[in-house]
């Protein structure tokens, strides 16, 4: 173990997979965050996700598709949410609780009813996205492995990340998102109507948490399994909270978990119950809400 | 531009909130609209703005009909309204609050920031005033926040400005710069529609005065052919309650006792403040709201830690002692937020009522609650406040606002303690109502007890206080005994002789 | 009277229908005969030979009833406590260790067995209390987080130290025989639903006629007020979250030596107990007697939906989805309740 672990190519290459869908759904969350939609439904729209994404890719026969049935199912999710929450007045929470347990019902009816199976459904003819290859990065020490030979998404996700700061600072939706977020009294008073940026919010975000679901099941794998999520949507709802939405912190924190992740997969390789590595991103996302939690609440008590 | 509101009426379920007004607003004219909290006022600027869409009636700007869909269309024809609770965002900058829904975009919908500061200059040159376009809302004082509204409606090229009383948040001096602001623009041909239950302020500035009660215009007249005791008059549909009578009385011993206290405020410590409230008299505080009143409140109620210094109640010390423990020992508070920290509003009015007294003998049978103790205690309190409501089962949030500040003060008065604490007892409700809860105040005075007034009205503070403290930046600028408290001078301590704001 | 048509029925009308109107198209993708299905379905959810599948719907009722009773405690108190699910497992894990391991006479073992369940789901429960008033972790989310390492912990101690290798399982042992709930007579409903009824009369009388469940209730529905009128706060969250979790701690228990009589991986898990004992307290909006009725509703959804998978071969997760799907359409109308701790501005001024 120690530091040879940590820089042996095999791991290196895993952390970008495991921090990818955290990343994207954590970039869709704060977008809602922002806008002061408490959207903690993120588990859900990332299962939709993954499973539309492979619906594309089977049934169109390209990755890409996946990935565009892939958001579009996120975006669905968001416009649901938008429909019983901004529009029927729904309580934000009930309404996430609800679509978390309408996604996890409605992507096994589906995959039992189009596929026919239960549990997974795996696929030769479900393309997935592989790594691409870019030479000048390919030959840097540690960096290379990291980052070299990754699935697309992964490049988009940090892409996204670094355009959503410009995005909040200096773009007209991203000004009036932070602004639904603060006073949205300031935007109805100025002829713009609040509900209707958050709408906005929520099908970015459904887009975004779409391409993490599509990264579990069509970049990282090439299948789906019921309640593929198993969880991640909850850590990037921490990520959100702890970041209060701010991307660039929410690409370190997605990065941080993301090693965590990879760490615990790796060690299952030591002879530890499987039990013991499943729970360390938890307890690694529990910790660090406790630890900064605790340093915020001694700043401002 | 002229601009007609004609026979505008506006409904709210079945309550009519506007009944058939008409108003007009002329060029180079300044045409006040005064009444009461809740005569209607507000919703009909709202209705002039397209917040709000009437039942019935029209708007014409110079004689064509107009049709608002929302706000956005009536900015474009030439409004602009400053609201009475400012609508900025306070973490954004001066700049991005000023184009924040009128930004000047490029193709990818980037906002083009150099273009709106270039903008924002030529006009802070037009009218000689001007605030830092980088610096953010959350560091501005309460009279830049304000500046920074109108230049919101200026950048947007408005002919007609329409003002929910501007001057709530203002000392005397800083409403006074604002009117100098005002006559500017009225000299240059713009229309202004001030909204304002001031009547000092309606003589002294406007050119016309439109008076509404109970949602009707009842008289609209030029300023030269009406007086102050006629629109006060027509105001209240009646004589003004008959001002307040305080006896000189000597005080007692002390009761609370503030020796160097501080507390964390927003970005800095509020204090030391060091001062004692005795038996007997109603020790006011004054000073614009954001200067601290609210930390040391909550820290002498218990509700936020003290970082320094001591208070004692009756000779105990509060240091320790949560709110519960220190009410117990002689306090009772009266809160400015009635809707979130006064009551529940969800709750029925007997629940509210009984609230703190649930474990004493009265209201608890071992573990069980008697709630016929807690209905007729409620009804008692409905009883000897005068509040009006269904009934002690009926939902708090039924009432007006008066009612529920009714209910708030007879709980806390009844009490009876030693101490009383009341922080913006009268905020946004009715001239009867507002007359009761000071009658009831200067009797709990009368009867002995010690009264901790704050509030950001200097008029409130001046007619009830025996001693009034002016805090300003969470420090204690001054202290006035009543008989040679003046209110300029006070209004002097309370002003925030700010750099940023310059005012030609 | 127009008014109220307009303004009442007609939108429930609308509800029904798209909700009607999803089912169908649910059935429509799964190819099922409709006159099937909800023969299926209600045969799954109330019928049966001896009414058996009556008696399975009251089973899962006793579970999720309990769930919801437990949830309710702390959303009355305006505490997001989402963590049912760990509370569930841990208490069913105390539950099935004494059960396996205790000696002693088996009303003795069941007993204790309860009572460690009760306990240890309390405290799980009071940790996510304490995580929120000592560190400022919101409970909604320290709730939730606490989850998955009671998931991993009960997986490990079944899978490793306390399996039964023979079963080839990742469970535990059998409680002995004498330990178990007795059926009532003639039928395979054990007596846990007791227990259940007794909490049901229990939490409503707490919640109207206590001192503790008023102030509860006012923390509730003001947080602000509650702390500004003196009301002991952290008292009331931390005693709400005791309960909360003893109740579904006590669920565990009864799963453990009525339902199962042993602690296998996943059995409290899978099923949802601890979700759909939330949406039952949502459905209903808190009110404390409607709590069992809204829990029995849910409870036949289930069994009526595995009914209508093995007739119609409609897969039983249409269940779930229609679960899902009616809280949805009653979010914006559950009312009485400062959820998030929103409270309403409507201050008419005058």
């Amino acid at each position: 173990m120690g530091i040879d672990l940590v820089l042996d190519p095999a791991f290196l290459q895993s952390v970008p997979r495991f921090l990818t869908p955290i990343l994207l759904a954590a970039l869709g969350g704060a977008i809602c965050e922002r806008a002061g939609v408490f959207n903690i439904a993120l588990e859900g729209f990332i299962l939709v996700g993954a499973f539309c994404a492979v619906l594309g890719s089977y049934f169109m026969g390209s990755e890409w598709w996946g990935a565009v049935a892939a958001m579009a199912g996120g975006v669905g999710m968001g416009l649901l949410f938008a429909e019983f929450s901004l529009r029927r007045k729904g309580d934000a929470i009930v309404v996430s609780i609800a679509l978390n347990l309408f996604a996890a019902g409605l992507t096994v009816y589906l995959l039992r009813t189009i596929f026919g199976v239960s549990g997974a459904f795996r696929d030769s003819g479900i393309k997935g996205f592989s790594g691409i290859d870019i030479p000048l990065l390919r030959d840097i020490p540690v960096l290379g492995p990291l980052l070299n030979g990754q699935s697309i998404l992964f490049y988009f996700a940090v892409f996204a990340a670094l355009a959503l700061q410009l995005f909040f600072a200096r773009h007209r939706l991203g000004l009036r998102l932070r602004a639904a977020g603060e006073n949205p009294a300031g935007l109805s008073a100025g002829g713009v109507d609040p509900q209707r940026v958050q709408l906005w919010a929520l099908v970015l975000c459904g887009a975004l948490c779409g391409l993490a679901g599509a990264q579990l099941s069509i970049a990282n794998v090439n299948l789906f399994v019921e309640n593929m999520s198993a969880g991640r949507g909850w850590i990037a709802v921490v990520a959100v909270l702890l970041t209060r939405g701010r991307p660039l912190y929410v690409l370190f924190i997605a990065v941080l978990f993301g090693f965590v992740d990879s760490l615990s997969f790796r060690i299952q390789g030591f002879g530890l119950p499987q039990q013991f590595t499943d729970v360390m991103p938890y307890l690694a996302t529990l910790i660090a809400l406790i630890v900064l939690s605790a340093w915020h609440k001694s700043k401002t008590a | 531009m002229q601009v007609d509101l004609s026979g505008v009426t506006v409904r709210f379920g079945t309550l009519t909130a506007v009944d058939n007004v008409s108003l007009h607003f002329s060029p180079g004219e300044i045409h006040a609209v005064v009444g009461e909290n809740g005569a209607g006022k507000s919703t009909v600027m709202n209705v002039l703005f397209g917040l709000i869409k009437p039942a019935v009636g029209t708007i014409a700007i110079d004689g064509a009909e107009m049709q608002w869909r929302n706000p956005q269309d009536a900015i474009a024809r030439g409004l602009g309204m400053v609201h009475q609770h400012f609508m900025l965002q306070d973490s954004m900058s001066v700049l991005e609050n000023i184009v924040l829904c009128s930004e000047p975009v490029s193709n990818l919908g980037f906002v083009k920031f150099n273009t709106a500061r270039a903008r924002l200059r030529e006009i802070a040159e037009t009218y000689g005033i001007g605030v830092n376009p980088e610096k953010r809302i959350a560091d501005l004082s309460v009279t830049e926040r304000q500046i920074v509204e109108i230049l919101k409606v200026l950048y947007r090229d408005a002919a007609l400005l329409i003002l929910d009383e501007p001057t709530a948040v203002l000392t005397p001096q800083e409403a006074a710069s604002l009117f100098q602001i005002l006559r500017n623009f009225r000299a240059s041909g713009k229309s202004i529609a001030l909204i304002t239950h001031k009547l000092d302020e309606v003589m002294e500035i406007a050119d016309r005065v439109s008076v509404m009660r109970a949602g009707k215009l009842i008289s609209t007249k030029p300023i030269g052919e009406t007086s102050k005791a006629e629109i006060a008059r027509g105001i209240i549909g009646g004589e003004l309650p008959a001002s307040l009578t305080r006896a000189t009385q000597a005080v007692g011993e002390v009761v609370l006792a503030v020796d160097g206290l501080q507390a964390r405020g927003v970005g800095k410590t509020v204090g030391p403040v060091s001062f004692d409230v005795r038996r007997g008299e109603i020790v006011g505080i004054a000073g614009i709201s954001g200067n601290g009143q609210t930390q040391i409140i909550e820290a002498l109620v218990g509700l936020r830690a003290t970082t320094g210094g001591q208070a004692s109640l009756l000779g105990h010390t509060l240091r320790g002692l949560d709110v519960g423990a220190r009410r117990a020992l002689g306090m009772s508070y009266i809160p400015a937020d009635r809707q979130r920290v006064g009551l529940a509003l969800e709750a029925k009015v007997s629940e509210n009522a009984a609230i703190g007294r649930e474990g004493t003998k009265a209201f608890r049978n071992w573990l069980f609650i008697k709630r016929a103790a807690m209905t007729s205690f409620a009804r008692e309190l409905i009883e000897s406040y005068h509040i009006k409501v269904a009934g002690p089962n009926a939902r708090t949030s039924s009432m007006s606002g008066g009612n529920k500040q009714k209910l708030i003060v007879g709980r806390e008065l009844s009490r009876g303690t030693p101490l009383i604490i009341a922080e913006n007892p009268t905020w946004g409700v009715d001239i009867g109502a507002i007359d009761f809860i000071h009658r009831e105040l200067i009797r709990m005075r009368d009867a002995g007890h010690a009264i901790l007034l704050v509030s950001t009205e200097l008029d409130e503070v001046l007619a009830l206080s025996d001693r009034i403290l002016v805090l300003y930046e969470n420090q204690i600028a001054g202290e006035f005994a009543a008989a040679d408290a003046d209110r300029l001078a006070i209004g002097e301590l309370m002003t925030s002789r700010s750099k940023v704001v310059q005012v030609a | 009277m127009d008014i109220d048509f307009r303004n009442q029925l007609l939108p429930c009308v609308s509800v029904f229908a798209w909700i009607f109107g999803i089912l169908l198209v649910l059935m429509f993708v799964a190819n099922a005969h409709f006159g099937e299905a909800i023969s299926g379905f209600l045969n799954g959810a109330f019928g049966g030979r001896n009414l058996a599948y009556l008696l399975t719907t009251l089973s899962r009722a006793t579970l999720i009833v309990g769930m919801a009773l437990a949830v309710m405690i702390s959303f009355r108190a305006g505490l997001f406590n989402i963590g049912g699910e760990g509370q569930l497992v841990i208490g069913g894990l105390a539950a099935a260790l004494v059960g396996v391991y205790m000696p002693g006479p088996g009303w003795l073992v069941m007993a204790t067995g309860i009572v460690a369940a009760m306990a240890a789901g309390g405290l799980w429960a009071v940790l996510a209390g304490v995580m929120q008033l000592y560190v400022g972790v919101p409970l909604l989310i320290g709730s939730l987080l606490l989850n998955y390492p009671a998931r991993y912990l009960g997986s490990y101690l079944v899978g490793h130290p306390f399996r039964d290798v023979a079963s080839g399982l990742p469970q535990t042992h059998l409680v002995p025989n004498e330990a178990w709930l007795p059926l009532f007579s003639g039928t395979r409903l054990d007596m846990g639903i007791l227990f259940i009824a007794l909490m049901s009369v229990l939490a409503v009388i707490y919640c109207n006629s206590t001192v503790p469940g008023y102030r509860a209730r006012m923390n509730g529905l003001a947080p602000e007020f509650a702390r500004a009128s003196g009301l002991p706060v952290k008292r009331i969250v931390l005693q709400s979250l005791l309960m909360s979790g003893a109740i579904a701690g006590l669920v565990g228990a009864l799963a453990v030596f009525g339902l199962h009589h042993r602690f296998t991986d996943g059995m409290l898990v899978q099923p949802l107990y601890a979700w759909t004992g939330i949406i039952a307290v949502l459905l209903v909006g808190m009110v404390p007697w409607a709590v069992p009725i809204s829990g029995f509703f849910f409870a036949a959804i289930q069994t009526g939906a595995a009914g209508m998978e093995r007739t119609a071969d409609v897969p039983k997760e249409i269940g779930l989805i229609m679960q899902a799907v009616i809280i949805l359409f009653v979010a914006g109308r559950i009312s009485g309740v400062s959820l998030a701790g929103k409270s309403g501005e409507n201050d008419n001024g005058h």
